[in-house]
């Protein structure tokens, strides 16, 4: 874990090095006005637009470097969380949405296996762990229970591409557990993709079973591993981390996890819980600190900003987020994050209203069909637990977009014509989708 | 169809004039019609409802008193509607009654029923409808027909502002869309929360995970995060500030 490595990694192209902030805390270091190739200057045509906002000025000056394709500054990114128009923050993170993607729009079929929620941590935001093995509501899956979550989709012939796994850190199994569970999984469909174990989890199987992280991912990665989901990361800011989640690895830790991992080869996404107890300028501190990471490895493929579930967890008297918070986070992480390809809204905690709505503030995944999430369903989200591809399309195209099937690593699965999407809706999906907030 | 939306392009037809707009300049020009309507507030209002058996639901100190169409034919018609001191009444835009509630002295809310999906010209065709009735509608309240779409109802929500510029209230049904969504709303000329205002924060879990009632608080934070100034309305159309 304590091999650094700031090197380009082979199998990934480097982004251009434009970020000296990298691994600082510090406002004053984040300095950056380098200019990004790959980003050409758009025709300046938005001039007519109206605010009242007092940082009209700066957000004029933010679009101008925007269209001049420089790196946004710490200082940028607070001024745009201050911007109080969201049309003209959603219309420029648009911009440079469509820039990078057109209209196309992404999701994938995926499983996703919880396998325990016993866990040492006791992240102060979590619903879904149980702290002892005896625990009101704590499981654990045998093998067998979890493979047979893969058996039955594969019987059902559900052509799943991906199987997305992430479980509470539990302090009684074996790290046989782990790679039984991925090889068992690659016997069913060898085909399939595991995208598996947060690099918290990571930190702890290193930690627990006394190996390096290096070590820890190759033995995964003989097991069937793929890549890394981008959960864990929450808030970077110690005082935060202090508040909501003092016992699991800190910032550095996080971000170590996902450079070993890069340089290995492995693909990786990133997460940002927003909406609980931090400030606008840890959201954007939280944000470079990945963009500088990016900018050594270019590992990660997705940024996935995840809003606050306030319910049945220690933070419940907390507000959680807004819809138009969830719009404007999607749309400064879009503008903030030059050098990661993918901003996700992750519908299973947006509710697949804001979802829809993201695609057009910043957004270009929708994530996946799903299928059994218990972690944020823990936490009081009124989303169904899977949406059957249909429907995602029919979101995507309702939305003014194009859908494209992918798969984890954002290949081409389907589009156009061989999507499915005039397929009239599954009964009981119709009605789980009648009413989420 | 022609119609002349106040104080934007009004030599230019609706239809034409938004036909290429994108999601944001409608936004822009649905919130500038609403404050120019009403001004850059958002509102909410403690309100009761009369049931058909003349029970109400909601605290008895609220500000506003409605009654929903489909509870009117029980109550014994309009003036004991009125002796009850209900002021609002709640209907479907097709409702018969309607009329004779806003001749009976009553304003009148109209439930505007839409399915995510439907063609945007059909849409626009029914609001020149709407438009054109022939008794004064206070507010119109967009309600989705099964599963609504996010985008789909914002862009209703900016259609129903620009085609509609008689009716001073465009309300989101926070029951209806969630608060996520009836929150956006505002920024595509909305201008009241339409939910039950409580004095406690609901629990949103299991089956209470729908529970549309919001505190004062809530409703304030809502509408100041849209970037409005948080009104609460009062008895007798008093508006106050909300600054908690």
């Amino acid at each position: 874990m304590n091999d650094q490595n700031s090197g380009t990694l082979a199998g990934f192209p480097r982004p251009p090095t434009t970020d000296s902030a990298e691994q600082s805390s510090s406002p004053s270091t984040r300095q950056n006005s380098g200019t990004l190739a790959g980003f050409p200057r758009p025709p300046t045509t938005d001039s007519a637009e109206q605010s009242s906002s007092p940082s009209t000025r700066s957000f004029g000056q933010i679009r101008d470097k925007i269209r001049a394709a420089e790196v946004l500054s710490f200082e940028d990114g607070v001024a745009l969380y201050q911007h109080r128009n969201l049309m003209e923050l959603g219309a420029l993170a648009n911009e440079v949405r469509e820039r990078m993607h057109g209209d196309r729009t992404y999701f994938n079929r995926n499983l996703h296996i919880n396998a325990t929620n016993v866990c040492e941590a006791s992240c102060r935001f979590c619903s879904f762990a149980r702290l002892q093995p005896g625990d009101t509501a704590a499981y654990t899956m045998s093998l067998d229970e979890a493979w047979g979550k893969l058996r039955a989709r594969v019987a059902a012939g559900d052509p799943i591409t991906e199987i997305h796994i992430v479980n509470g850190l539990h302090p009684g199994l074996s790290f046989d557990y782990y790679t039984e569970l991925l090889a068992g999984l690659k016997r069913i469909q060898p085909s399939i993709h595991l995208k598996a174990f947060t690099a918290v989890e990571i930190f702890y199987f290193a930690k627990k079973f006394g190996m390096t992280i290096e070590g820890v991912l190759t033995a995964l990665r003989a097991a069937g591993l793929d890549s890394i989901p981008g959960g864990g990361a929450e808030i970077f800011a110690p005082r935060v981390r202090k508040k909501i989640c003092d016992d699991k690895c800190n910032a550095d830790e996080w971000l170590e996890v996902h450079r070993v991992a890069h340089r290995m080869g492995l693909r990786s996404n990133c997460t940002m819980l927003y909406g609980h107890i931090e400030s606008a300028e840890e959201r954007v501190d939280h944000m470079l600190r990945l963009r500088a990471l990016q900018d050594q490895t270019g590992g990660f493929q997705t940024f996935i900003p995840l809003a606050f579930h306030p319910d049945n967890n220690a933070l419940m008297k907390l507000p959680g987020p807004t819809g138009v918070e969830d719009l404007r986070t999607y749309a400064v992480a879009r503008l903030l994050l030059h050098n990661i390809p993918h901003v996700k809204a992750y519908w299973i905690m947006l509710g697949i209203k804001t979802a829809q709505t993201a695609l057009w503030f910043g957004a270009d995944d929708l994530d996946g069909t799903v299928q059994e999430e218990r972690i944020y369903h823990m936490a009081g989200a009124a989303t169904p637990q899977v949406m059957h591809p249909t429907e995602i399309v029919r979101l995507i195209q309702n939305a003014g977009r194009t859908p494209v099937e992918r798969d984890t690593l954002y290949n081409v699965v389907a589009e156009g014509a061989a999507l499915i999407s005039d397929k009239p809706f599954r009964r009981e999906v119709r009605r789980s989708l009648e009413v989420v907030s | 169809m022609s119609i002349e939306v106040q104080g934007f392009e009004a030599t230019a037809s609706l239809p034409e004039s938004i036909g290429g707009l994108d999601l944001f300049a409608l936004g822009r020009r649905a919130s500038a019609a609403r404050d120019a309507r009403v001004g850059r507030r958002g509102s909410f209002v403690r309100a009761r409802q009369l049931l058909a058996t003349g029970a109400w639901r909601g605290p008895r100190d609220a500000a506003e008193a409605f009654i929903e169409e489909t509870d009117f034919d029980l109550t014994g018609g309009w003036a004991a509607v009125r002796s009850a001191g209900v002021g609002l009444f709640v209907a479907a835009t097709d409702s018969p009654h309607a009329r004779a509630a806003a001749q009976a002295g009553l304003r009148v809310l109209l439930r505007l029923p839409y399915r995510a999906g439907e063609d945007e010209p059909a849409r626009l065709e029914r609001l020149a409808a709407l438009a054109e009735l022939p008794f004064a509608t206070w507010g119109v309240m967009p309600a989705p027909v099964g599963e609504a779409y996010g985008l789909d109802t914002l862009r209703l929500f900016a259609l129903c502002r620009l085609a509609l510029p008689r009716v001073a209230h465009l309300l989101a049904d926070v029951g209806a869309l969630g608060p996520r969504l009836a929150q956006m709303a505002f920024g595509f000329g909305a201008d009241e929360l339409f939910a039950p205002i409580v004095a406690e924060r609901a629990l949103r879990l299991g089956a209470n995970a729908h529970n549309p009632s919001l505190t004062r608080k809530e409703a304030a934070t809502l509408i100041r995060g849209a970037g409005l100034l948080p009104c609460e309305r009062l008895a007798d159309g008093v508006i106050e500030e909300v600054t908690t």
